[in-house]
Parts: structure tokens; sequence; C-alpha cells
């Protein structure tokens, strides 16, 4: 019997590197991929997930844990096949044109990787145009993006007219983030939602794709 | 006569040794030389190049000497004045003065207690309070107007400081177009523009994205300072853990490496113009994720920062009398006092952010007459126990004897005054006084002080001539911009 206990163990503390072989090592024990990812790997996240909530882990080692459960999810993912490994959604996120601020975007992006999204990161500084373009390539579901600016922010209305004139806008959720934003402003733009946090956006974007 | 005798005229702070401050410069020098930073600025390039950096793309690698020559060239002190020419905020050695923080979203109101958007009146309000309150030196707007459109909101903020208060302004602007437009307001205040650069009331705010970057608009607004010879803080909002080294000491150098280079470029344009260092040096919260305004990292970074202005004997902007808390608590009064304290012990120059609350996103001008008595306690302090035969007391302790008393001694008499502190808002009735007075918290009469201040304050006006020329400035923005 493979012990699904350390495997979780290995992504809760964060080890990347013994999450890696101990996926490995399920693989060659002929345990079933979708049993490696579900009672280990996710499992492990989980639990990282509930302790986050109670403040008895912080950011970084949520960031690390996702690290590993990645590193063991990459061994598996090439014996599954796509339709039983469905994954949460696609995520398209950026700061909006004329805005370099990034951290807060990042935590967002990282925080979604976590939780089982592809997370598209445009950058900085992202036109209108890119964030329909990266729409389109990536036949994302979630539009997210930042400002740090007032002046910047209301670039965020550029895009969701840009989505609308491409015709997109009814197929994607457009979320928004950043310092000045509010959700008053989110629906005075018309956008589908509002994350006042990292976290907040995750559960945001989980409620769009349930 | 004696020898050896030593004295101390005010409290001692000292968190980092010379020797400490030394090695961090050191590494600031490394990280400037071997990383370099990033900046988004095709002139301010060219500069850098010309001067002898290593300019790759946008990144540029900057030499240890270049940067000892920055710091050679640009004053050792900056003197802020007031808008009728006072020389009132002298930025060297270990001065320090308080003033309020900028470009709050967010304000909570005086009289309903909601939290909501900024408006220029506000701004104007919370002016007229800083004018009258008097351990307030200088001012930032506290708030973003709301109610304005964004392209020229920085005039109308300017605008509404400009006409209500006398004291120092440091501003932002949205763009070099807005601070040449705040210098020709200023201009028409003082009489022409080298009466605003020989007695400067006004100093430009701008700040780098860390780590390590320099955006276009901030890089331009230093180059127009350096031009134009305004004062400039030029401040690293550095988030410990996120945008910045986990470890305090990392944080430190990667910051003050964004804040020296910006001096390079600055001094290129302008040698030996105005340049202040900052300082908004705080940790990511690793629960919430916010930039926090209160934690004891943020405090003891605050007091590093400044000793590290110190050493390079350069004026610094530092930060206090702010909290993480979202409404004026117990929380926002232990985090204002104390950061109140150890910026004030560590001598960091212009103290700004004083009244913010939520991490930097909402101004309370409950919070604001809080830490006005905060910094008269907190000055009392540092002021420290004067010992000299005058006040050791031998004669008058002999003249009273044992059992007697120094209540109406004429040695009482004069020297109460100087050696006291008298509150305004904290309260030290008998039980049965405050009860009969209504039983005020204190967040009720920092409030109703307030309030008071709004009704009764007129602050000193501008000249109708010069309030008309600052409008036809704004409508000749409005026109352009909208």
């Amino acid at each position: 019997m493979f012990d699904f206990e350390t495997l979780a163990q290995s992504v809760i503390s964060g080890d990347v590197r013994k999450a890696e072989e101990l996926t490995k090592k399920a693989v060659s024990e002929g345990v079933s991929p979708l049993d490696v990812i579900n009672k280990g790997l996710i499992a492990g996240m989980e639990v990282v997930g509930q302790r986050f909530k109670k403040g008895d882990m912080f950011v970084p080692e949520v960031l690390i844990a996702a690290r590993a459960m990645n590193a063991g999810l990459d061994v598996v993912r090439p014996l599954i096949a796509d339709t039983d490994l469905k994954g949460m959604g696609t995520v398209v996120i950026g700061t909006v044109k004329g805005d370099l601020h990034d951290i807060g975007k990042n935590l967002v992006g990282m925080m979604m990787e976590s939780a089982g999204f592809k997370v598209i990161n445009l950058g900085v500084d992202v036109s209108p145009e890119r964030f329909v373009e990266a729409v389109k390539e990536h036949d994302a579901q979630i539009v997210g993006m930042s400002a740090l600016l007032t002046t910047t922010m209301l670039v965020m209305r550029d895009v969701i007219s840009a989505l609308k004139e491409s015709g997109l806008r009814d197929k994607v959720k457009v979320m928004i983030g950043g310092a000045p934003v509010t959700s008053d402003f989110a629906k005075e733009i018309g956008a589908d939602g509002y994350a006042p946090d990292a976290v907040s956006a995750t559960d945001l974007a989980k409620g769009f794709v349930a | 006569m004696r020898s050896n005798y030593t004295v101390n005229a005010s409290t001692h702070l000292r968190v980092l040794s010379d020797s400490q401050l030394e090695e961090i410069h050191y590494a600031v020098l490394e990280v400037l030389e071997r990383t370099g930073v990033d900046v988004y600025h095709d002139g301010a390039l060219d500069l850098l190049k010309k001067a002898g950096a290593y300019v790759s793309g946008n990144n540029v690698r900057i030499p240890s000497a270049m940067v000892e020559a920055a710091l050679k060239s640009s004053p050792s002190r900056v003197t802020l004045c007031t808008r009728d020419k006072r020389r009132t905020v002298l930025l060297e050695g270990y001065n320090f003065h308080f003033g309020t923080g900028s470009d709050c979203p967010f304000i909570i109101d005086l009289y309903t207690g909601q939290r909501r958007k900024f408006t220029k009146k506000d701004v104007a309000e919370g002016m007229k309070l800083c004018d009258a309150l008097p351990n307030i030196d200088f001012v930032m707007s506290m708030g973003l107007i709301s109610d304005i459109a964004p392209p020229v909101s920085d005039r109308h903020q300017f605008e509404a400081m400009l006409l209500n208060t006398t004291k120092p302004i440091v501003f932002t602007a949205h763009n070099r177009a807005g601070c040449e437009d705040i210098l020709a307001m200023s201009a028409a205040v003082a009489g022409g523009i080298e009466e605003v650069v020989k007695d400067p009331f006004i100093c430009l705010y701008a700040e780098p994205i860390s780590p390590l970057k320099h955006m276009y608009e901030a890089v331009d607004k230093l180059i127009w300072a350096g031009e134009n010879r305004i004062p400039v803080v030029y401040t690293p909002c550095i988030m410990s853990g996120a945008t910045a080294p986990a470890t305090l000491a990392g944080a430190m150098v990667s910051a003050t490496a964004e804040t020296l280079a910006g001096l390079c470029i600055h001094q290129i344009v302008g040698e030996g113009a105005p340049f202040i260092m900052g300082g908004v040096y705080g940790i990511m919260d690793m629960h919430t994720t916010i930039f926090t305004y209160g934690s004891p990292e943020f405090m003891l970074m605050q007091s590093a920062v400044s000793e590290l202005a110190h050493f390079y004997r350069k004026p610094v902007f530092s930060t206090a009398g702010c909290s993480d808390s979202k409404v004026l608590d117990e929380q926002a009064a232990i985090e204002a006092a104390l950061s109140i304290l150890l910026a004030a012990q560590s001598g960091g120059n212009l103290i700004h952010d004083v009244g913010y609350l939520e991490s930097g996103i909402v101004s309370s001008f409950d919070m604001l007459v809080m830490c006005d008595e905060i910094i008269g306690m907190v000055k009392r302090i540092v002021r420290g126990i004067e010992v000299d035969d005058e006040t050791l007391a031998v004669d008058v302790i002999h003249k009273v004897g044992p059992g007697g008393h120094f209540l109406a001694e004429e040695h009482t008499m004069r020297h109460f005054r100087s050696q006291t502190w008298f509150p305004s808002v904290i309260n030290r009735q008998r039980y049965e006084e405050w009860v009969n007075s209504g039983s005020l918290t204190l967040r009720e009469r920092v409030t109703s002080k307030a309030k008071a201040i709004l009704a009764e304050h007129v602050p000193k006006e501008v000249s109708g001539k010069a309030v008309d020329e600052v409008q036809r400035i704004i409508r000749s923005a409005e026109d352009r911009e909208l």
C-alpha cells in the first residue's frame, strides 16, 4: 500500500524534490495517477489551505507547497487523459496599461495556480488588445486585471470595451483588483467581480467556474 | 572647572552601529554595481550612460564612484518654508518634523463615521486642520480626490492645499505637466518661480517601483525637480518578504539601492539640487498580504533608514503616526504612539503619514488629532532631563527642608511650565469630574477637537489676484487635458 500520507506531507512542507520523488515512486509501484493526485498531492494542498485560513501557515509557505504539488503533477500529468484531469480553468491576468506595479497581481496569479487554475500572466503595462489576444489564444474563462493608480484603473473600462468589440465579453468573467479599486467601481465599469486580496480573488474565480 | 563631563541634551536611540551602517552602504554599492536597476526612461538612460554607468537595454549598472559622486554633490540639508516664507522646516541632522500622508482613496467622515471616498472639500478641510494643529509642521494631501476628473485631480488637490494652509507642502503630481502647473500655481502665490526656489514651500514626492524599477513618470519627475531645483523626495515603498528580501537588512539594501539610483539620475541633471532620501520601509504581512503600517519591523526599519541617512548626511523622509487598524481604536493608538516615538528618536527629518489608518488606504481627521497629541508627548520625552546647578535645585531643597512643599516656591514658578507638557485631549480628571463632564472617551474628545478647529480656524488667505491666477492655471490644464 502506497503511503499517501508521506506524499501529502511533502506537499505541506513544500519539499519539491521529495514530492517529485514520491510521485515517481507511486507511479512505478503502479498506483493510479488519479489517486496520486487526489489522495496525495491535492490532499496535502487542502491541509495547507486550511492551515493558512487558520493563520498557522503563511503566504510563502503556501506558495512553496503549491510548487511541490505542481512538481508532482508534472510527473503524473502525461499519464492521464485530458478529460480525466479537468483543471479549474484558464485565467488571463495582467496589470493594465500605464501601470508597472505587479506584486499584488503576481500574488493573485500564484494563489490561483495553487488552487489548480492555469494562469497566463501577461505582466505589467498590458494593453487592452493584448488582453483580447491572450483570451483568444488561451481560450480563457476568466480575465483578471490589476491597477494601483487611480489614473490607470480607468483603463480597465477600455479592456472591457475591447472584449465586447471582439465578441468575447460573454465568454469570459472579468474580475478586478488593486488598492484604489472597489466593488462599486467593478459594477460601474461592468466587471463581474472585485476581490480585495489574493485569497478572495481565488475564491471568486472558483465561483465563476463552479 | 571640570573635565570629561558629558551631557545628554536629549534621549538617545540607535538601532544600527556605525559599522553596521557602513556594511549596509557597501552592500548597496555592490547591488548597484552588480545587479543594477531598470530605468524606463530613454533620456535618463542616455544621461546615465554618458555619466559612466553600464547600460544594457533598460538595465543600468552603476559604478560605486558614480554613486559616491552623487552623494557628494547633493546637499546635506534642505530647508522647507511656509507659504509666507518663514524658514520653519530645517531638514538636517536629527531634526524631526511631522506631517500628513498623501493620496488615500478613502476618508472616515468626521461627522458620520462612515468610510467613503475623498472629495476636494475633504482635502481643504484636512489642510485647515493641519494648519491649526501645533505639532504638524508640513502637509501632504491626505486624500486622493474622487470628485474631480483624474487627469487634473493633482492640480485641484494642490489648490486645496495651497489655499488652506501656510505650512510647507509635499505634493504629488501625475506627470511633468502636473509638476509644471503646480510650480506655476506656487509662483503665482510667491511672486515668481525664483521666489519658490529660494524659499521653497513645495516639495515633490516621487517613488520607484520595488524591486529596483524606475518607471518613466517617476524618473521624469526626478529630472524635472533636478532641472528646476525644486526639492524632491524619492522614496521606495518596499514590502520586505515580497518586493524586497525577508531579512530587514537585505530589505534596506534593496530599497536604498533604489533611492541612490534615483539620486544619481537627479544629480546628473541638477548637480547640487535638493534631494531628500526616503523611506517607507515595511514588510508584507504574510497572512493578509497587506503592506503593514504598524508592525514593529516597519518601525525598526524607519529608524534604521533615518540612521542610514544621517550616515550619508542626507535629509530623510520617514513614516509614523499610522496604523493597520480600520478605525481609530486601541490598536491605532498603540501603533501610532510607538511609531511616532521611534521616528522622532531617530531624527527622521520629514516624518509623514500621520493620520493614516487601514495601512494607508484611509486618512482620518480623528487619528490626525490624536497623533498631534502623541507628538506633543513625544517631543517632551525626547527633550530629556536637563541637569545643571539650577535644575539640581539643591538650594530650594534646603530652603523647603524636610516636610515642606514646593508648590509655591519661586523655583517652581520659574520652571514648572517649561519642564512639563500640558495635554489637550489626554484626560487626567478624577473619576467624578470625568463623569460630570460627560464621561467622554479619547475618541470622542479628538472628534470634538477636530470639529471645533474646523468650525473656528481661519487659515491665512492667499491674495485675490493670486487665487485668480491659480484658478486660471487649473482651467487651462482642464482645457488641455480633458
